[in-house]
């Protein structure tokens, strides 16, 4: 039961993927893009991964994607405004795209491969285990990346606000 | 640690005294702040420092040797800076912090022993670094350099994440100690993942330092940004990027030395190849010096593929040289812009009868560039190619001698703009710190040049 149904839940995933690229329409694409990190929740979730789960489904799902929808609407990019590329372009495009996918997957081929449901430790995923590693052997850098918010955010500030003075 | 917990601070302490107006405070609170941590890092010299915090960081003699580059780079950057914010705008106080924000991540960077810190080292610089390209609001030049400096980063940050992935799911740690035990005690059945996960890091740390094929966002960038903050870019910025990459390949890969090394191969003659030629095409002195910064990068390189106790030493030498030379070309620039208003060669003619001070110390800062003996730029080239020619790449020192012949070329247009060529100009006014700034600059290069034993024999 639950092997089928990692097989579908794959199968959605893919097929959404594919959706995303395909689509002529920005907007449509980025629509496809939420449904696929749907799905991505849905593996996390058979994968007993509590957190990653919630932060993918509130954060990525929610907060991030409708940024881009709002960003395109503003934008008003419709079909066709974006612009046709040279052929020759598109080849350089698929044959890297390739190459990238025949080392992935040529890589991943050689290791040794695990039942996709069976996990090894069971509790690995869950919000209390990740909390305690993040507040004891992860704590420097969960302090130092407060610096990297600070800077991100007086930035912000910085170049959004109105300067009086024109130079 | 202590120098890293004293700059976040003196960080904040400067945003606190943008807030009550206090202006004439910040440059010397900054400078004197920084002085204070340049200390405090020198105090952990040879004291045998272990990795603290789980891992996570080590501050060793190689992080104080790289840590003392960035804040003297600063330091000296943000004694030129006098000035040169308040022209853009009123917020001075938060370009002081933050340029020091950036400068806490570059020491992230160069002490990390995790590879989460090398991450969010990174990523503190590069974010600090996308806002202060475009600190210009209504320079459409400037915003374009933010822009295109944001989509690369972040482009090439997904790559070096991706790498950190692969090498977290071969070997399951981040911890560089227990990464490099992996790589040592199963050297026969080391997973394949390891090596995409170290081929995706080359190509992110690439694009940091801005090496070829990852070069293409470094001209725009470097034209675009403000001259202070390319400044800074091409010094420290690149500085601390070939420290964490060697400091990675150093303790992690070295026995995967053969895998890794033809690629780097590859990068550092592209590299070398693109900068100086396309450099020759180059009207605007800042697009040269662009274009220079990334030839260096492949000068640099040289010292990763030779990995060897050399290294360490040769890296060292050769970005405190470049670092130094560099920060007397664009303080020149800033000067001769101001007066001027254009960056083009054509503006240095003539420099030399009315500013013969100035001219003589860019003289220095082209030569030390270009590696002329007698200059610390030539100790550096002669290390760089010795730990090469140590390890048999003979070719590639070939190759390195022709580019350093086309480097000379361009690098002298400027001199014979300055020496050969009459304008009428006015003499520049130059203030005390400019001064003081071009005057130890060419005064180190010199002494490096000269007794370059001051440094060269740290490690």
């Amino acid at each position: 039961m639950s092997i089928s149904l990692f097989y579908f839940v794959a199968f959605l995933t893919i097929f959404f993927a594919l959706l995303v690229i395909f689509s002529k329409n920005p907007v449509h694409s980025v629509l496809y893009l939420i449904v696929t990190f749907f799905t991505f929740t849905l593996h996390y979730i058979m994968l007993n991964a509590q957190f990653l789960a919630i932060v993918n489904f509130i954060v990525y799902m929610g907060a991030i994607m409708v940024l881009f929808l709002f960003v395109l609407m503003l934008l008003n990019l419709n079909e066709g405004s974006i612009g046709s590329k040279s052929n020759l372009l598109k080849m350089v495009g698929v044959i890297a795209g390739m190459c990238l996918i025949i080392t992935l997957v040529g890589s991943l081929r050689a290791l040794d491969t695990s039942d996709p449901l069976v996990l090894q430790t069971q509790d690995l995923g869950l919000v209390k285990n990740l909390g305690k590693v993040l507040f004891s052997k992860f704590l420097l850098p969960f302090e130092i990346s407060s610096i990297l918010l600070l800077s991100a955010m007086i930035g912000a500030v910085l170049l959004a606000k109105k300067d009086i003075k024109q130079v | 640690m202590n120098a890293l917990i004293l700059l976040s601070i003196l960080a904040i302490l400067v945003l606190y005294l943008g807030l009550y107006k206090a202006k004439n405070a910040l440059l010397p609170v900054s400078l004197l702040g920084l002085g204070a941590g340049l200390i405090l890092a020198l105090l952990e010299w040879n004291s045998g420092a272990a990795p603290i915090y789980d891992g996570m960081m080590h501050f060793d003699n190689f992080a104080v040797a790289f840590t003392s580059i960035g804040i003297i780079s600063t330091m000296l950057i943000l004694l030129i800076s006098k000035d040169y914010f308040e022209h853009i705008s009123d917020n001075v106080a938060e370009y002081y912090a933050i340029l020091l924000f950036a400068l806490v991540g570059i020491l992230v960077m160069v002490s990390f022993n995790n590879l989460s810190m090398l991450f969010i080292g990174i990523e503190i610089m590069s974010v600090s670094l996308y806002i202060l390209a475009g600190i210009r609001k209504n320079d459409y030049k400037s915003n374009e350099a933010a822009l295109k400096y944001f989509l690369t980063g972040a482009f090439s940050t997904g790559f070096l994440l991706m790498g950190i992935t692969f090498i977290y799911g071969s070997t399951g740690s981040f911890d560089l100690g227990l990464i490099k035990n992996y790589v040592i005690s199963n050297p026969a059945e080391i997973s394949p993942l390891l090596y995409t996960g170290l081929i995706l890091m080359i190509i992110g740390l690439s694009f940091k330092v801005g090496a070829a094929p990852f070069h293409f966002w470094t001209p725009d960038v470097y034209e675009g940004s403000p001259t202070i903050i390319t400044a800074f870019m091409s010094t420290a910025v690149k500085t601390a990027g070939f420290a964490a990459f060697l400091r990675l390949f150093m303790i992690c890969f070295a026995p995967l030395h053969d895998f890794w090394m033809p690629v780097l191969l590859v990068i550092s003659v592209l590299t070398l190849f693109i900068g100086n030629v396309t450099a020759l095409y180059q009207h605007s002195f800042k697009r040269m010096l662009a274009f220079s910064s990334i030839s260096h990068a492949g000068y640099l390189m040289f010292a990763i593929i030779a990995l060897g106790p050399d290294s360490v030493n040769s890296v060292v030498l050769y970005a405190a040289a470049y670092s130094i030379a560099s920060i007397i070309a664009f303080a020149v620039l800033i000067l001769v812009k101001r007066q001027t208003g254009s960056d083009n060669f054509e503006s240095f003619n003539g420099l030399a009868r009315q500013n013969p001070f100035i001219a003589f110390t860019l003289t220095i800062a082209m030569l030390s560039l270009a590696g002329i003996p007698l200059t610390a730029g030539f100790i550096g080239k002669f290390m760089m190619f010795s730990t090469v020619l140590s390890e048999y790449h003979v070719w590639l020192v070939v190759m390195a001698v022709i580019n350093a012949v086309i480097g000379i070329y361009y690098y002298l247009k400027v001199v014979v703009a300055m020496y050969f060529k009459s304008a009428e100009r006015s003499e520049i006014q130059s203030s005390p710190y400019f001064n003081f700034v071009i005057g130890f600059s060419a005064m180190l290069t010199l002494i490096f040049g000269v007794y370059p034993s001051f440094i060269s024999n740290l490690f």
